[in-house]
């Protein structure tokens, strides 16, 4: 095909001198046009003759062939570079060397409502290119902000598909920390970003400052992430990509447990402490036994795919994409726990006049998955730490029921995992179709008028099946007999949902640039939006689905009687209306100030607060470019401040209600009454309260900070410190117990303090012709601090084990979840020394002695302190990359400092399977004085399982996230059919080194409250993989 | 041109502001949320309300638990003394404020006094048929609630006239236990005026069920002769008779039978699944709790927590000949023995095992539904026919003008019923009688809740019970959430 190309170019070639013969003032003007710089080829660099309006691409080689008459100007444009003019004097082959320009490569960055000029911004805002999203091939957005986006903390489980904790600048507030999520103008949240292909990202901008993020008002609290996705790129050549990867997932450690002679030796020593017959009578038969984590843990694929083409007319770009990702779990496999993702894009836009242009973003995206029980004592992980590991993998037992073994002695919660995963079934189906239509019209010079309607419509269905199983005769959880029959009352139960969201924003905004005098430039922005989220639900389940298979496992195809089925529904809707308004201002680039301003009213707050005011003022100076500054080492230098106030409203509205329904779920408020052997009695009570004054979480955050390019702009560095202060801190209170069970409405209690560094710096170079050097690395860290909850209030939360025992607290004068509990103190050796100790009921020798904090002679709830904090005090990402000819090599560290973690996954029941660490316990005076090593006993009349630093372990951890080396092929090899070829071979996660004994250090469970609790949470995978880049 | 087109924009954005100011108001309807704005426009509005005061009797199951583990009837059992640490703590006399059973006492008895006086606030909106009668029936609950709050906590917080809002939070004090006698007379006086001596649905107070419990409220205020009076009108009425088969009233075909003054209703009706608030469903979680562990094989019953245990001591307690022994305690490895036919299988109970569980309140296969463990159907059996006629005997022969005869008359009846003959009637007087009777309330009621009560109000606590704190352990801790919220001053020695 390209050889078609150069014998018409030749013809052309011919052609033109032949024409040049016949027309002398008509050239035909061929030349070559290269990087000044770099030397390198500038294919699709456009060349327009400025008066015939005619214009041509640079080929693959960087050649262009134009008529032009005599006196005619050649205009070449090519994006990053100075646009070069030729006039034209006669026939000659020209070679245009491009300089690349200064001024446009401090490129625009995407702002709230529009973009602004990188040396012009005096916000907070950190960016991530595609070229860095594109390497990593993230299954979600927000894996490639981990590290790389300073003042960002993401912490991450490994389910497929799971949806992180994404911190901007730390914990503001108990009731949401979501960031708000702008995909190409159009307002989301983070859930979205399960559904956008990494190969559709054209930049990441995390907006962190209030001057940044003030333009949205009470949303832009938690900081925004601006998604900008790519479009097709006038004077430019079309272009195809296609990528492929794929790899295969392994866990990357083992909880060390004990085995089978292990265990039933701590048993017996157990049950003989409490006076009990040691229940395994000859240790020798039981060998090493089964170790359950083999079991549950697969070599498990995760494959990316993904094409894109972009190209453009004079008048239309394009840019279309599809994608596909697919995860299977590495706990149960594939076939229990997956997540596909298929994704269509299609971006067009349309100059329907010189003033008039028309932007329409459509994507589709179908997204699947599958999940197992996570994140408990009796989910499947908390099954392999915690079943028997002295029975066999499979039923050994002739004509006996039931593929896998049971135990005999565990005999409630905990089931042989291979059983519990034989007997989990569900999936859900996601289709969600999201975009936007904008108009932006040109009503006079620098007047633009923009008109957009985003919308994003998601239908989730989902289905799950609990057939009737057999976990072993006595088990409490088994609904089978040993004989496979139905145990009496027994049924097995399909569960099916269907929920549908519509959001809609409709934006309204003009922007009016102008100059006064030469040097006074002012920016400015004027706009009105309505906003509308709805959701609506319906959920049912209904028994006994037939032959007790999944097959069959669908509500109308089970036979169940109207008393065995279920249906409810449900609805939500909130409105937002928004006025806003922005000024830039800057004094020929030097002296920077910038004005926003919303006015924010929503359907969710009580009618005396309807609107809430938001501002944000910042203030930015170019000392780099002051006559008087001397650019000796730090050529570019900016300082940069602001201050402003936004919000938060991550709540619903607050009323009296009287509720009929019989059991409201969570808040125990039931209101039925059967009287006698009557059908049962509706009866009515208030179930909440109403709050007329409900209103936003207020943050006012202040920001000072310079960016500065050092070396021969060699590196880059940019530091910020903030200081946020929130009021109006939305929860629910703790209310006096004799108010009653009614849920207290939430309301605007309490503050926090949050102050932070965010710091990145890169360097680049090249070091030769052939060899390119960069890193970058970022440095983020926080001090979060709950100052005021009106009055004493605290919120527990951490729940976890059959205790159901509460670890994190949100409380004044603490950090925000900080572990609450008693401090250890070692152990008991002696009865002598129980008695000169504070008095601590039913402490035997060998049991945990706890510290008297409050010294009033007596150990109990007042001695409870912190014991721990589960957020980082500092996290850092590395990134190194090197390029050598065609070969390239990444690596990226990340590393998390001084993040604590709760273990919790121990059933601690007499019979569960124990970490190794119990070996080293205490079996008599002097053989250990370690609290985390107390006396092996049944019934644990010390409470030695209570909260306590016990559990507690430092979770810090440096990662190798990311590993790859890639080859691209030189042009020459492949320029019949390709520009472009890489191949790469990658490995994520590849080194983990943490003191964590457990499986991963990043435990996140959704929730402020709930992070670094580890209840035996899906680790994150090792991944290799590898994969090819095409470029057409 | 350009003005035009200026105008144009302007006028599309005047258009949007001035549509949308309504954009962000909120009605809750919207949300198909009923308010009080849309009750109390005919009666079976109240009618709801007065069931949904009933629901909170449902959630105070572990009261009836702690009567008994508390006293010398019961040991805590469980799984270890870490898991089920509330239950044990009770047992050993060790209760923290922070103990969750103690303070869902607490919060349901409270709730249930809210949805009352929710009632009592909005009494006036409308008049209807039947009325004072339904009024009746929250009056009688209010006591109820309120009695079980002072038994546990001693002085609590009186409130009466509203339902309690975010505005009364922290705004009220401990009323002296006097004053709340007082209110529980008033409200069950009413009661009894205005209840009908049956009710066509099972379970709903009827004037006896409120004379039987005011009875009881005098007793504990060491009001005989009042009490007296009130306890021989319920058995004077003819109305209950005691079932000559003792353990067939706690069977399922025994519930509100005509020994049944009044029951705490439990159903399995409608099934629950909630197990964050495991215990405010329909069914009866002590009889989970109760259970055999791991109970399998062809007998009728299911398996449970192997909570409350009944004492070694409370089984030799029973005299040769009383039917109620076999009634009250179940041997297990006894009955395993002796129906071999069953095939039984069981887990010995892993924590202060008695090997003896509590026969009355036992789950049996087939009784629950749903998540089988939070829904069992059995009901409390709150006041029984023979609590009445001891009462009674107690009240006559403490009386300011002691009637013993009369004493001994209600108290054989019941001895009778439980040997079957008369040839262990009591024929003592005076304080050996008091004794008798005292002795006679715990063989009757033992595993039904009343002992530890009874116990501190006779002042046998300190004799009785091993750990017992004179001045501390009569009472519960206010929970410590009231402390921190509320600023309620705890009770002497916690």
């Amino acid at each position: 095909m390209k050889l078609k190309i150069k014998l018409l170019f030749i013809g052309v070639f011919l052609g033109s001198l032949v024409l040049q013969v016949f027309a002398q003032t008509n050239f035909v003007v061929t030349g070559s046009v290269k990087n000044k710089t770099t030397g390198e080829a500038l294919v699709g660099a456009s060349v327009v003759n400025d008066k015939t309006h005619k214009s041509t691409l640079t080929n693959e080689i960087g050649k262009f062939t134009i008529s032009a008459e005599k006196g005619a100007t050649l205009t070449i444009t090519y994006i990053g570079m100075s646009p070069f003019k030729y006039k034209v004097n006669s026939a000659n082959e020209l070679t245009i060397a491009m300089e690349e320009d200064i001024k446009k490569n401090e490129e625009v960055i995407v702002v709230g409502y529009g973009t602004q000029k990188v040396t012009k911004v005096s916000g907070a805002i950190s960016t991530i290119k595609s070229a860095d999203i594109e390497k990593l091939k993230p299954v979600r957005a927000e894996d490639a902000l981990q590290g790389r986006a300073s003042g960002v903390t993401v912490v991450s489980n490994g389910s497929p598909g799971i949806k992180p904790t994404v911190l901007i600048r730390g914990i503001p507030s108990y009731t949401g920390n979501d960031p708000l999520v702008v995909i190409d103008g159009v307002a989301q949240t983070l859930d979205d970003l399960n559904s956008i292909s990494s190969a559709d990202i054209e930049s990441i901008n995390v907006l962190k400052d209030a001057a940044a993020t003030a333009i949205y008002g009470v949303h832009g609290g938690n900081g925004v992430i601006l998604i900008t996705t790519k479009t097709g790129r006038k004077n430019k050549k079309p272009e195809i990509n296609v990528s492929s990867n794929y790899g295969i997932q392994e866990a990357t450690r083992q909880m060390p447990l004990l085995n089978a002679t292990e265990y039933g030796a701590i048993v017996n020593e157990g049950s003989l402490a409490d006076g009990g017959a040691a229940p395994f009578t000859d240790l020798s038969k039981l060998g090493i036994g089964t170790n359950w984590q083999n079991q549950v843990f697969h070599h498990s694929a995760l494959q990316s795919h993904s094409i894109t083409a972009r190209g453009a007319s004079e008048t239309i770009n394009y840019f279309v994409s599809g994608a596909f990702t697919g995860q299977d779990g590495i706990i149960g496999g594939g076939d229990k726990s997956y997540f596909k993702r298929y994704n269509a894009t299609a971006n067009f836009s349309a100059d329907v006049t010189s003033k008039l242009k028309v932007t329409a973003n459509t994507s589709f995206v179908n997204i699947k998955g599958a999940g197992i029980p996570e994140n408990g004592f009796n989910s499947v992980l908390g099954n392999a730490i915690n079943f028997d590991p002295t029975v066999s993998i499979y039923n050994t037992i002739p004509n006996s029921y039931g593929k896998y073994s049971y135990s005999n002695n565990i005999l409630s919660e905990n089931v042989n995992p291979l059983t519990q995963l034989d007997n989990t079934y569900n999936k859900s189906n996601t289709n969600k179709l999201y975009g936007k239509i904008e108009l932006q019209y040109e009503v006079a010079k620098n007047l633009n008028f923009t008109s957009r309607y985003g919308y994003t419509n998601v239908d989730i269905t989902g289905k799950s099946f609990s057939p009737l199983a057999f976990y072993g005769p006595a088990n409490q959880l088994s609904t089978l007999n040993a004989d496979g029959s139905t145990i009496a009352g027994s049924h097995n139960t399909v569960s099916q949902y269907k929920t549908t969201y519509y959001n809609y924003s409709f934006e309204n905004y003009a922007t009016y640039n102008f100059k006064v005098h030469r040097d006074h430039n002012f920016e400015t922005l004027l706009g009105i939006t309505m906003a509308k989220n709805t959701s609506n639900s319906i959920s049912g389940s209904k028994k006994d689905v037939q032959f007790n298979s999944w097959d069959f496992a669908e509500i109308f195809a089970a036979t169940g009687s109207a008393i065995n089925s279920s249906i409810t529904t449900g609805k939500s809707e909130k409105r937002n209306l928004s006025y806003y308004g922005r000024i830039n201002y800057d004094y020929s680039g030097k002296y920077l100030a910038s004005f926003s301003l919303r006015r924010d009213g929503s359907s969710v707050f009580g009618p005396e607060k309807k609107f809430g005011n938001f501002y944000a003022t910042s203030l930015g100076w170019v000392i780099s470019s002051e006559k008087f500054y001397n650019p000796n080492i730090v050529e570019y230098l900016k300082l940069r401040g602001s201050y402003g106030i936004t919000g938060s409203d991550v709540v619903s509205p607050q009323y009296q209600q009287i509720s009929s329904i019989p059991y409201t779920y969570g808040l125990g408020q039931n209101t039925v009454y059967t009287f006698g052997s009557n059908t049962t009695t509706t009866g009515a009570t208030i179930l909440s309260y109403a709050n007329n004054a409900l209103s936003w979480e207020t943050q006012k955050q202040l920001n000072a900070g310079f960016d500065a390019r050092l070396f021969k702009n060699k590196v880059s560095l940019s530091v910020d410190y903030f200081d946020k202060r929130v009021s109006g801190l939305l929860f629910t209170p703790a209310i006096s117990l004799y108010l009653g069970a009614a849920q207290p409405s939430i309301a605007n209690v309490g503050d926090t303090k949050v102050s932070g560094l965010d710091i990145s710096i890169g360097y680049t170079d090249m070091i030769s012709k052939d060899f390119k050097f960069s890193t970058n690395a970022t440095f983020t860290t926080s001090k979060n601090m709950v100052t005021y909850t009106g009055g004493n209030q605290i919120i527990s939360g951490g729940w976890y084990g059959v205790q159901s025992q509460s670890v994190t607290r949100f409380q004044k004068g603490f950090a925000p979840a900080y572990f609450y509990g008693y401090k250890t103190k070692g152990l008991f050796q002696t009865v002598d020394e129980i008695a000169k100790s504070p008095t601590q009921a039913n402490a035997k020798p060998g049991d945990i002695k706890y510290a008297d904090l409050n010294r009033d002679g007596i150990i109990n709830d007042s001695d409870k302190t912190t014991v721990g904090n589960p957020y980082p005090k500092f996290t850092i990402g590395w990134s190194i990359s090197l390029e050598y000819k065609g070969f390239d090599f990444t690596t990226y560290l990340y590393a998390s400092v001084g993040n604590d973690i709760y273990r919790a996954y121990e059933r601690n029941s007499q019979f569960s399977n124990k970490y190794r660490g119990i070996l080293s316990r205490w079996t008599g005076q002097g053989t250990t004085n370690d609290a985390k090593s107390p006396r092996v006993t049944f019934t644990d009349e010390n409470n030695n399982a209570r909260v306590s630093d016990r559990y507690v372990e430092d979770g810090s951890f440096l990662k190798v996230k990311d590993l790859q080396v890639g080859y691209t092929f030189p042009n020459k090899l492949f320029r019949d059919a390709f520009n472009k070829i890489r191949i790469y071979m990658q490995v994520k996660n590849a080194i983990t080194l943490t003191k964590y004994t457990g499986y991963d250090p990043e435990i996140s469970n959704g929730g402020i409250l709930e992070t670094g609790i580890d209840r035996g949470a899906y680790p994150q995978a090792r991944i290799y993989s590898m994969g090819i880049d095409l470029k057409f | 041109m350009k003005k035009i087109r200026i105008t144009i924009c302007v006028a599309v954005v005047l258009v949007t502001i001035i549509s949308c100011n309504k954009f962000v108001n909120y009605n809750p309807h919207e949300d198909y949320v009923t308010t009080a704005d849309d009750y109390f426009k005919s009666s079976s509005d109240y009618q709801a309300l007065v069931v949904g005061a009933y629901a909170p009797l449902g959630w105070i199951w572990a009261n009836t638990v702690i009567g008994d583990v508390a006293s010398d009837n019961a040991a805590s059992g469980g799984e270890s003394a870490s898991v089920d640490w509330e239950f044990d703590q009770i047992d050993n006399f060790l209760t923290t404020p922070n103990n969750s059973k103690v303070k869902e006492a607490w919060v349901a008895c409270y709730e249930g006094i809210n949805r009352v006086n929710y009632l009592d606030e909005n009494k006036g909106k409308l008049s209807f048929a039947g009325k004072d009668s339904l009024y009746g029936q929250a009056y009688f609950l209010r006591a109820f609630y309120y009695f079980e709050l002072v038994k546990m906590f001693g002085d609590v917080p009186l409130f009466v006239d509203h339902r309690l809002t975010l505005s009364d939070n922290k705004a009220l004090s401990r009323t002296p236990k006097a004053n709340v006698y007082k209110q529980m007379e008033i409200d069950l006086k009413n009661a009894v005026a205005n209840l009908p001596v049956t009710q066509t649905d099972k379970g709903r107070a009827t004037k006896y069920s409120a004379e039987a419990l005011l009875g009881k409220v005098y007793l504990y205020e060491n009001k005989y002769d009042s009490a007296l009076a009130i306890l021989e009108k319920v058995i004077n009425s003819g109305a209950f008779s005691l079932v000559t088969n003792f353990g067939s009233i706690f069977l399922q075909a025994g519930e509100n039978g005509p020994e049944s003054v009044f029951e705490i209703q439990y159903s399995n009706a409608v099934p629950f699944y909630d197990w964050t608030q495991a215990g405010r469903g329909e069914g009866n979680l002590a009889v989970q709790s109760c259970g055999v562990r791991n109970i399998t094989g062809t007998s009728s019953y299911a398996p449970g927590w192997s909570l409350n245990l009944p004492t070694k001591e409370l089984s030799t307690a029973y005299s040769a000949g009383d039917s109620r022994k076999a009634s009250t305690i179940l041997d297990i490895e006894a009955f395993k023995i002796a129906n071999p036919s069953y095939g039984i299988t069981y887990k010995v109970a892993p924590y202060k095992n008695t090997g003896l569980y509590n026969q009355k309140y036992q789950p049996r296969q087939g009784e629950s539904s749903g998540q089988i463990e939070l829904n069992y159907l059995n009901n409390f059996r709150t006041i029984r026919y023979a609590d009445v006629l001891l009462m009674a005997a107690e009240a006559n022969n403490r009386a300011s003008t002691p009637n013993d005869t009369k004493a001994q008359a209600y108290l054989n009846m019941v001895r009778a019923r439980a040997y079957g003959d008369a040839s262990h009637a009591t024929t003592a007087t005076g304080t050996t009688l008091k004794q008798a009777i005292w002795d006679e309330r715990r063989l009757e009621l033992a595993m039904e809740g009343d002992r530890f009560f009874d116990l501190v109000r006779t002042g046998q606590a300190a004799t009785k019970l091993t750990g017992f704190k004179v001045g501390k352990n009569e009472l519960f801790p206010i929970p410590q959430q009231e402390i921190d919220n509320s600023g309620l001053a705890q009770n002497p020695g916690y």
